[in-house]
């Protein structure tokens, strides 16, 4: 113990002292820097970002520029995502037949809990961050984010807290956390023989709370942002979709992630100094569940919105009109965001809660379907009539609306009171929430990361691939989470390793376990080639000389960022400019054959015309 | 953008503190936490320091020395409040027999070391520089 203390003591100096060392190297910075506060005064000539930067990997570790940490936080989420998605791939390959074959349930536990934490807090938050980092301050005009440097201390905020999250899995003596993303108490307070009261579980509380501190410094970020960066011909009557569902989502952040962190800090103080917050004799369980979900219904629309905003920007752009009703898919949007808030206790309506209050929540949470499907026929006649054009942004956008229908439509059933009873802790809720999480955040994610490809690479991907990619994505996704929801139907409950049940149908669930099994693999091969096709095609492919890569200028909608885009090819010095354009990439593609007159929507409204 | 320069152009476009910050904290986090002395006194210096250094850098201060002393402080208080608070008496036996048995007042004193640290560093370099930075 006390040769652990002296070496930890020398550790932490060491680390300090390097800090030290690092931070006096770098002083001459201030040379090219200078400050508000002291300092030379050649603001004025800052010119192109790129040429203050440091170079290589300190340019990375120190940058506070939005684009660099956009493209940081994108880095950071595809690295969850596949870690995420590992994950998952052995417990489906677990899962392929009855018995604990290739794991223990142990295992399965800690790989589920993990699973579900990594995706919505390690991949979920921040890729929709990369996003709006890169591409927020390029669409309402402004100079970079109101806070820089508390936008660099949020992205760096999250590698702690994915490495805390997971240290049970590789910390020599700790046990992966078992208690599921909810944490229910008593078991996350510790309570009963299993692993539940190891640091390992404390470990992954610290790293939650430290996401979600970085959620929430973003988010302040982003309401400061919009609120006060916009250009001046950027006013809210034109602001345009993906800003107001950013901003909407950034709202809900605001009051929701607060509550997480002082929840998490009391369930940590039960855990560790014998407070009784949701222990049964004192402020039960319950109020864990009321503490949670007060914060995780809306974590629910906090992922959801800016998919949706997504959705809302890219479909009109391939459908060669305007968004149809943008007023009213704003107002869905603020809808949505508000009523959030009023339907937390419809995950608890198993537990015993007043059936007033029951009553209540089911009303609040069936009327979130009404500004939902508002958005969902706004979507469905943009493209009406539209001059569709099936690019792989295009066919990710659609397979999202469909998979959101289906995602709703089960969701609005769970709402009520009597089908939740029966369904409750099934695969049916498995099911409806996977067609929210991966058929609408995880597709948009791809839609958003083709459709602006070009703008962050200066390259257009290939185009087969990208196809190849929608496809696997979506014939998977149908097969894995269909699969679940008639799972539910049969009562296999969720979170089991096994189901080797001595009654009840067997056979057909192993048979829809099997296909969930192939429907997952096929999402993992898309995604392989969607990885090669992006590392590919960033590294290798010709550089893109057209500035309009999708002919948004025929249609009328050739936004503000790519306004920026052209701007910097003016700017940049020519390397490599001698190559053809991709024929697979959009210019050159059979695409643009089918939109050489679509431009009768010329007058759209955005800030970002 | 390019062609309208506006005010946070003359922000520096890179900074060396928001790294520390994120690591400060959960170093300082885990340290408080598991009562681990060393990791919680040398994450909340980490901490404060680079809090101090980056509202220097921002130019909300002209010098940080003032603002480590005041974090300093505002760590020797806190601290302080929790390990006073599970002392009975006020003898110095008492606080020597609970060090070694309260991990609360074990993690006070280690959150007054991490502060009292801050405070000398910032209250000594206060004087010591007396350049402008």
């Amino acid at each position: 113990m006390a040769n652990g203390q002296i070496a930890l003591t020398l550790l932490m100096g060491v680390l300090l002292v390097a800090v030290a060392a690092f931070l006096t190297r770098i002083e001459d910075w201030r040379s090219y820097t200078p400050l508000a506060g002291g300092g030379g005064g050649t603001a004025e000539e800052s010119g192109y970002a790129h040429e203050e930067k440091p170079g290589g990997l300190i340019r990375w570790l120190t940058t506070v520029d939005h684009k660099d940490i956009g493209m940081l936080y994108g880095t950071y989420a595809l690295a969850t995502f596949t870690i995420g998605g590992l994950m998952v791939m052995i417990m489906r390959a677990e899962l392929l037949d009855p018995a604990a074959t290739l794991i223990e349930s142990t295992t399965y536990n800690g790989l589920l809990t993990s699973h579900g934490i990594t995706m919505l807090f390690l991949f979920g938050t921040p890729i929709i961050a990369a996003f709006s980092n890169y591409f927020i301050p390029l669409i309402i005009g402004a100079d970079d984010m109101a806070f820089p440097r508390i936008n660099a201390i949020a992205f760096w905020l999250l590698p702690p807290g994915a490495l805390l999250i997971w240290a049970g899995f590789f910390v020599p003596g700790l046990a992966p956390a078992q208690v599921g993303w909810t944490m229910y108490a008593p078991l996350s307070v510790g309570v009963g023989a299993g692993t539940q009261s190891g640091a390992g579980v404390d470990l992954m509380l610290l790293g939650l709370h430290l996401t979600g501190v970085s959620a929430t410094m973003g988010a302040i970020n982003f309401i400061a942002t919009i609120f006060t960066e916009r250009a001046e011909d950027c006013t809210w009557a034109n602001l345009d979709i993906f800003s107001w569902t950013i901003l909407t989502q950034s709202g809900l952040i605001l009051f929701a992630f607060p509550l997480l962190g002082s929840a998490l800090v009391m369930l940590l103080l039960d855990r560790n100094f014998g407070t009784t917050f949701f222990a049964v004799e004192g402020g039960s369980p319950i109020l864990w569940q009321h503490l949670f979900w007060f914060f995780g219904h809306p974590e629910v629309y906090i992922l959801f919105l800016p998919p949706a905003g997504l959705i809302s920007l890219i479909l009109p752009k391939f459908s060669g009109r305007k968004l149809f009703g943008f007023k009213f898919v704003v107002y869905s949007t603020l809808a949505i965001g508000v009523l959030s808030f009023g339907v937390w206790a419809h995950h608890m309506f198993t537990t015993g809660i007043d059936p007033r209050i029951r009553g209540s929540f089911m009303a609040v949470s069936l009327a979130i379907a009404i500004p939902s499907a508002v958005k969902v026929f706004n979507w469905i006649t943009t493209m009406w009539n539209g001059r569709v054009r099936l690019t792989a942004p295009m066919l990710f956008s659609i397979g999202t609306i469909s998979n959101f229908i289906i995602g709703g439509i089960t969701g609005v059933f769970l709402a009520a009171i009597p089908v939740d009873l029966v369904l409750h802790d099934t695969y049916y809720v498995v099911g409806h929430f996977h067609y929210i999480v991966m058929g609408v955040l995880g597709f948009m994610t791809f839609a958003g990361l083709y459709y602006w490809f070009p703008i962050f690479t200066g390259r257009m991907y290939q185009r087969t691939l990208a196809k190849w990619h929608f496809w696997l994505t979506f014939v998977g996704t149908q097969l894995t989470f269909f699969a679940m929801l008639l799972l539910g139907y049969l009562g296999m409950p969720r979170r089991y390793a096994t189901y080797d049940f001595p009654i009840g149908p067997v056979d057909p669930v192993t048979a829809l376990h099997q296909v969930a099994t192939l429907g997952a693999f096929l999402i993992a091969i898309g995604f392989v080639i969607h990885v090669w096709n992006f590392v590919q095609s960033w590294s290798e492919g010709p550089i893109l000389e057209d500035e309009d890569p999708w002919n948004l200028k025929e249609i009328g909608q050739y936004t503000r960022e790519w306004e920026w885009h052209h701007r910097r090819m003016e700017t940049a010095i020519a390397d490599g400019g001698d190559e053809e354009v991709a024929t697979d990439g959009g210019k050159e593609s059979n695409e643009e054959e089918l939109t050489t007159d679509g431009g009768e929507n010329v007058s759209e409204t955005d800030c970002s015309d | 953008m390019d062609e309208q320069p506006g005010l946070s152009e003359q922000y520096r476009r890179a900074s060396p503190w928001p790294l520390f910050i994120a690591l400060g904290l959960p170093i300082a986090e885990i340290g408080v936490l598991f009562g681990l002395v060393p990791l919680a006194v040398g994450g909340l210096l980490l901490f404060v320091g680079s809090v101090a250094g980056i509202v220097q850098e921002s130019g909300y201060v002209e010098r940080p020395w003032n603002l480590l002393v005041g974090l300093g402080g505002v760590l020797v208080v806190l601290g302080g409040a929790l390990a006073l608070s599970q002392l009975t008496g006020g003898s110095l036996d008492g606080f020597v027999s609970a060090l070694g048995s309260n991990g609360l007042v074990v993690r006070g004193v280690s959150i007054v070391i991490a502060g009292a640290i801050a405070l000398g560093v910032g209250g000594v370099a206060r004087f010591v520089e007396t350049e402008p930075i």
